[in-house]
């Protein structure tokens, strides 16, 4: 509701400032009235009109009235003006005959309207390169060459081929399937795109895993030609592994031309090994694992509003502020920002949103809309009367059930005074009808047999709410979903099987009583735990909201690991702007720093938390409403490569100790190597640290831009320089640092020859076995959380099998934890460089104003509750998943302490797990009583 | 090579590779190498000598110049830029291959190579296979009575020679009038099919240039010069090197 949605528009023109913008908005016409559209799809089915598909990457059609897929929102059918027949050569309307609706409207025209905004957020994404112009690919002359986007629609259950994947040259299965990584990324030459994409190796592993599930038989072959695998995301590096375990080959190594099989079917490919070894490969289809590019309009869009780009086009911002654009109120969020995967984009998305609501602090709640419903009616003394409602949904339901013998069935039923079918029971004018008959028939229940309640039951809580009716009045039968889409040649048993739903449905909607949502009050304040760069960009993201945070260190200084570090990965020094921030922290007004500070217990859930803290051995209770958890990481201590015996072998941190200190350590060194991966992506600590490439890298060019006479090594498995962290590694080889590979079976050897230093490694390129003389040697050690057992322990939640803390879901909800009220920044999730700390931390910061913007909050009505019958036995306790019971201790009558469980509502998602596993009916779940549920089986055997 | 170890040491190394970057714009990229192997893949010269472009200029960076200056490998590339036309780098392989060639004393340089570039600078037709203006005039001639006399619907084909002013200056190898004067025959009836103006030089009309093959500067722009002027010399807008 408070959302306006404007499809088909671009933006014209801006004026005005930071807290007055004015945007000029250019909407195209739909020509579908969005209003009276209930996406019944019988326009799309009727046009004559075929189109490539855009969102199916041309490989299908579509129509030219069309929506773009199932998952659209809103989900409203628009008309292709450009393709339209009517509208290019005025005839044909077929849309407009058929619509159920009247929504087609042709008489829709372009229109201009001025928006008025204090913030804005550009998240134009990006666009797949395109590998035409790369001849020696032949994208364009061989059929079975596919782009990668295109492949993953081939693949898509939703796509063309319905998810059993055939080529394109003669719609075979393909079973020798190859990848190329890098295809329009990492590359000057013939494209301008010096950056990594960061997300085509993930894919392409993703896409050759999945390739399995949607093919049949043995003999499955899947290859990844590749450079470097970058599988440095969480758990990304576990899921490489998996896919060498599968099978999956991995062959480093880049084709040089793609030819045509016979008959130009499948291609051929002429390939050099590291070995040196060149072979010949024939492949049934050939993957370009295409990388990401700034859209074509994104420029346009920067200039209208003012906003800097850098040298490829991605918008420009810094380490410390990654969605702040160069002009105030305008914020940039997702791959136009710099190429990456969903769970940075997401993360990133909330973090603009954070700064758009601190931009916004003044006029907070000034716009938002609440709906006023009318005063419920009281129908607990009242029988039953129920009305029932079924939907021909077009020709979806009625064109294989027959809906009328379904209301005749559904009038012989107990309570039920009134029926009817309607074309469409979700328009727009059958919620008045609804409302209408609730009431004329003093209607106290409605059963809805129509489609799913995942995406209806809302709509039809809110006819009821509108129509004085408690929303829990009402049961959905889904006869679409579950009976006409499925049971299309059975029409007969379709419709007796869709009686039988309507009979259950009424069954249970008898028993229903009303429901009620209870609101807790929310406790305005934030704790947020670690002090950290993570840390206090997320108080200050909360307190730059006025919400009263404490920010809890355990150490005597505010800013982690920041004080170790030199300069982003984008160039500014770190020092500088940590010293401010620290200084804004523990000036701000709304922040409460506490040092020395250790958490010692916590109780509550969301909006509501009691902890002690013990600062300098005194111990206080604080409350607050969320919290958020950056506890950080630190670099681990190796146990390899002499390190401990010899001075001149150290970790980046300590390395970086000396340079900066220019104690003369570095200054005389001729020649230095830095092994990567140390104590990383083996055994113990199966994960990718993910900053240490870069740091070496930059490290290196610090190296060599003081001394450019100094030999510098970086002795790695895959270097990981992803996004625009390219640039850096382009630059350390430009300046001669020289990139060895090495591989976990064959690691380098450091020893000590007489007073010098000595690594040996095989160079797989030269082939030679290299022993390289040093003056030091930089271990780039693994990065390890911070001890977070007691964290968890206190909080109930999680931390994956490496320490790092889990949240709820990696790509959707990439910051909140699985404990609601909880939320999750920096490196304690997992190791990440700056701008990806601080972007975590806003968002943190945004979420967890979500829920302190209001003084109470509203749970949902479905949650279990006790009944006189629960004896304490706890058998439920251990299956509850959200750890929302407890026991507690009560006198009985007989006076003696008796034992029972209650509900943390807060807690309880209503899944009813407690009520099935209960033997003896102490615990049931609102809505969804053994006694309805009873009712609506007996229902269903009533007819056999 | 024997699997020798290889000591890099503390001392700053001058490479070869560093001489060549200096001369070329961008220092030809190349210190830019990803190790990708594309290059390997797509060059016909992988795998002989156990070398590929990948490898040698690893070894150029590396620093082991003795290594690489003496490789016979450098002399198997064929200069087709199949290497360069597809790095994601744009590293100039070929002009490290040309500068190393370079350095070699001519007279150690391929018997062959050497031999033609040697006979190109003979006369002014640059031809390699040591033809003269009069045995390329005598053939040209006799070849085209021929195609007039035996080949019916080109009776009046004509096959200029000298001809002042023509736009188009035609070059031929001289593989061709010497060893296989038939296939001259097909481009000529192309020629007057596409009604083009053009010209045949007795001077400069080899189109062949061992001499920069050979990496020798010097009579590589001697052979490039003699040939221009042939061009200028009867007036030609266009110069066609079939080569």
């Amino acid at each position: 509701m408070n959302v306006e949605l404007l499809t088909l528009s671009e933006v014209e023109s801006v004026s005005g400032d930071a807290g007055n913008f004015t945007v000029n908005i250019k909407k195209k016409p739909r020509y579908i009235d969005m209003n009276k559209c209930i996406a019944c799809g019988l326009c799309a089915e009727k046009c004559p009109r075929k189109v490539d598909d855009e969102f199916n990457m041309g490989v299908s059609k579509r129509k030219a009235a069309h929506i773009k897929y199932g998952q659209a929102v809103p989900l409203k059918y628009a008309i292709d003006g450009d393709h339209c027949i009517y509208l290019n050569r005025g005839k044909c309307r077929a849309c407009e005959k058929f619509c159920p609706t009247g929504a087609v409207n042709f008489e829709d025209r372009e229109e201009t309207v001025p928006v008025h905004v204090g913030a804005v957020i550009l998240a134009p994404g990006f666009k797949p390169f395109d590998p035409a112009g790369l001849d020696f690919y032949a994208y364009t002359q061989i059929p079975d060459v596919v782009t990668s986007l295109e492949y993953e629609r081939l693949l898509s259950a939703s796509g063309p081929c319905m998810g059993h994947l055939v080529r394109p040259s003669d719609g075979r299965e393909p079973r020798k399937i190859a990848w190329l990584q890098c295809v329009g990324s990492r590359s000057t030459n013939r494209c301008d795109n010096g950056y990594c994409s960061s997300v085509c190796c993930m894919y392409a592993i993703k896409q050759s895993l999945v390739t399995a599930e949607h093919t049949t038989g043995d003999g499955l072959e899947q290859s990844i030609f590749y450079m470097d695998i970058r599988s440095h995301g969480k758990e990304f590096e576990r899921y490489y592994e998996t896919a060498k375990a599968s099978e999956i080959r991995f062959v480093r190594a880049r084709p040089h031309t793609i030819y045509p099989g016979r008959e130009n079917t499948g291609a051929s490919m002429r390939y050099t090994t590291e070995a040196g070894e060149t072979l010949v490969e024939d492949f049934d289809m050939v993957v370009l694992s295409v990388g990401m590019e700034p859209p074509e309009d994104a420029r346009r869009l920067a200039e209208k509003f003012g906003i800097a780009l850098d040298h490829y086009g991605f918008a420009k911002t810094n380490s410390f502020a990654p969605v702040t654009s160069n002009r105030p109120g305008i914020f940039v969020t997702g791959s136009f920002q710099a190429p990456k995967a969903i769970p940075r984009s997401v993360a990133e998305a909330s973090s603009a949103a954070a700064e758009a609501a601190a931009a916004l602090i003044q006029a907070r709640g000034t716009l938002t809309h609440e709906k006023s419903y009318p005063r419920e009616r009281d129908i607990v003394a009242e029988e039953p009367r129920i009305g029932v409602f079924v939907c021909s949904c077009g020709i979806n339901i009625a064109g294989v059930v027959d809906v009328k013998a379904v209301v005749d069935d559904a009038k012989t039923l107990d309570h039920v005074v009134y029926v009817e079918n309607n074309l469409f029971t979700c328009s727009a004018d059958t919620q008045d009808l609804i409302a209408q008959k609730i009431g004329e028939h003093g209607l106290n229940r409605i059963v809805v047999a129509a489609c799913t309640p995942r995406t209806h039951e809302p709509l039809f809580q809110d006819t009821l709410k509108e129509a004085g009716l408690n929303p829990y009045m009402m049961e959905m039968a889904n006869i679409r979903n579950q009976n006409a889409w499925v049971h299309q040649g059975q029409p007969d048993k379709a419709t007796e099987k869709a009686k039988v739903q309507v009979r259950m449905a009424v069954a249970k909607v008898s028993k229903n009583y009303p429901l009620y949502r209870d609101t807790v009050a929310v406790q305005q304040k934030a704790l947020v735990i670690g002090g950290g760069l993570a840390g206090m960009s997320a108080a200050l993201g909360l307190a730059d909201q006025e919400y009263e945070t404490i920010l809890l260190e355990k150490s005597d200084r505010l800013g982690g690991n920041a004080w170790h570090l030199t300069a982003t990965d984008r160039g500014r020094a770190v020092r500088p702007v940590l010293e401010a921030m620290i200084d804004r922290v523990e000036n701000h007004p709304r922040i409460k720093v506490l040092q020395n500070a250790a958490l010692e217990s916590a109780v509550g859930s969301v909006g509501n938390f009691v902890s002690k803290i013990r600062v300098d051995g005194e111990s206080r209770a604080v409350t607050y409403g969320v919290a958020v958890v950056a506890t950080g990481a630190r670099e681990s201590r190796p146990d390899e490569y002499l390190y401990g015996q010899d001075d001149r072998i150290m970790t980046h941190l300590e390395f970086d100790a000396h340079l900066n200190e220019g104690d003369g350590i570095a200054a005389g060194m001729s020649s230095a190597v830095f092994i990567q991966c140390v104590g990383s992506r083996d055994d113990r600590r199966p994960y990718c640290s993910r900053v240490c490439c870069t740091h070496s890298v930059k490290s290196a060019i610090r190296l060599k831009e003081a001394n450019s006479r100094m030999n510098v090594y970086i002795l790695n498995r895959d270097i990981r320089t992803y996004g625009e962290r390219e640039d850096l590694f382009r630059k350390a080889r430009d300046l001669g640092v020289i990139f060895i590979r090495y591989s976990a079976d064959q690691k380098p050897e450091v020893s000590r020859d007489g007073d010098g230093l000595c690594v040996s490694v095989f160079d797989p390129i030269s082939r030679f076995p290299l022993r390289i003389e040093a003056d030091a040697v930089v271990l780039a050690a693994a990065i390890e959380p911070n001890d977070t057992h007691e964290l968890v322990e206190l909080y109930k939640c999680s931390a994956n099998a490496d320490g790092f803390l889990n949240e709820a879901h990696p790509k959707l909800r990439p910051v909140e934890m699985p404990v609601e009220g909880l939320f999750v920044a920096g490196m304690c999730n997992y190791p990440k460089p700056i701008d990806e700390s601080v972007g975590m931390a806003k968002a943190a910061a945004a979420k967890a104003g979500v829920i302190l913007a209001k003084k109470e909050m509203q749970l949902d009505a479905i949650k279990s509750y006790i009944t006189e019958k629960c004896d304490g036995c706890a058998l439920c306790l251990d299956v509850c998943p959200y750890r929302a019971l407890q026991l507690e201790e009560y006198p009985g009558e007989d006076g003696r302490s008796h034992q029972r469980i209650v509900t943390d509502k807060a807690l309880c998602k209503g899944c009813g797990l407690c009520e099935a596993t209960c033997p003896k009916g102490g615990i049931y779940v609102h809505g969804f009583t053994m006694e309805q549920l009873k009712d609506q089986v007996s229902a269903a055997l009533a007819v056999l | 090579m024997p699997n020798q170890i290889v000591t890099l040491g503390k001392a700053p190394r001058s490479l070869f590779k560093d001489n060549v970057m200096e001369i070329l714009p961008e220092g030809g990229n190349l210190n830019a190498c990803l190790t990708c192997g594309l290059c390997a893949s797509g060059c016909p010269a992988s795998g002989l000598s156990d070398m590929d472009p990948r490898r040698f200029l690893r070894m150029a960076a590396l620093g082991m110049d003795e290594e690489i200056l003496k490789s016979d490998w450098a002399w198997m590339c064929t200069m087709c830029q199949r290497c360069i036309s597809v790095c994601p780098m744009k590293i100039n392989i070929p002009q490290l291959i040309f500068n190393i060639r370079a350095s070699w004393p001519r007279e150690n340089r391929p018997k062959g190579i050497l031999g033609s570039c040697d006979m190109a600078l003979r006369h002014d037709t640059c031809s390699a296979m040591g033809a003269s203006e009069e045995d390329w005039r005598f053939v040209v001639e006799d070849v085209a009575d021929e195609v007039r006399e035996m080949q019916p619907g080109f009776e009046e084909i004509q096959v200029p020679m000298d001809r002042k002013g023509a736009r188009y200056f035609l070059n031929q190898n001289s593989r061709e009038p010497v060893t296989e004067p038939d296939e001259m025959i097909p481009l000529w009836k192309i020629l007057q099919q596409a009604g083009a103006d053009w010209t045949y030089g007795s001077k400069g009309w080899a189109a062949e240039n061992y001499c920069m093959f050979l990496a020798d500067d010097k009579d590589w722009e001697h052979i490039v010069r003699t040939k221009a002027k042939a061009v200028e010399d009867l007036g030609c807008k266009v110069w066609l090197n079939t080569e």
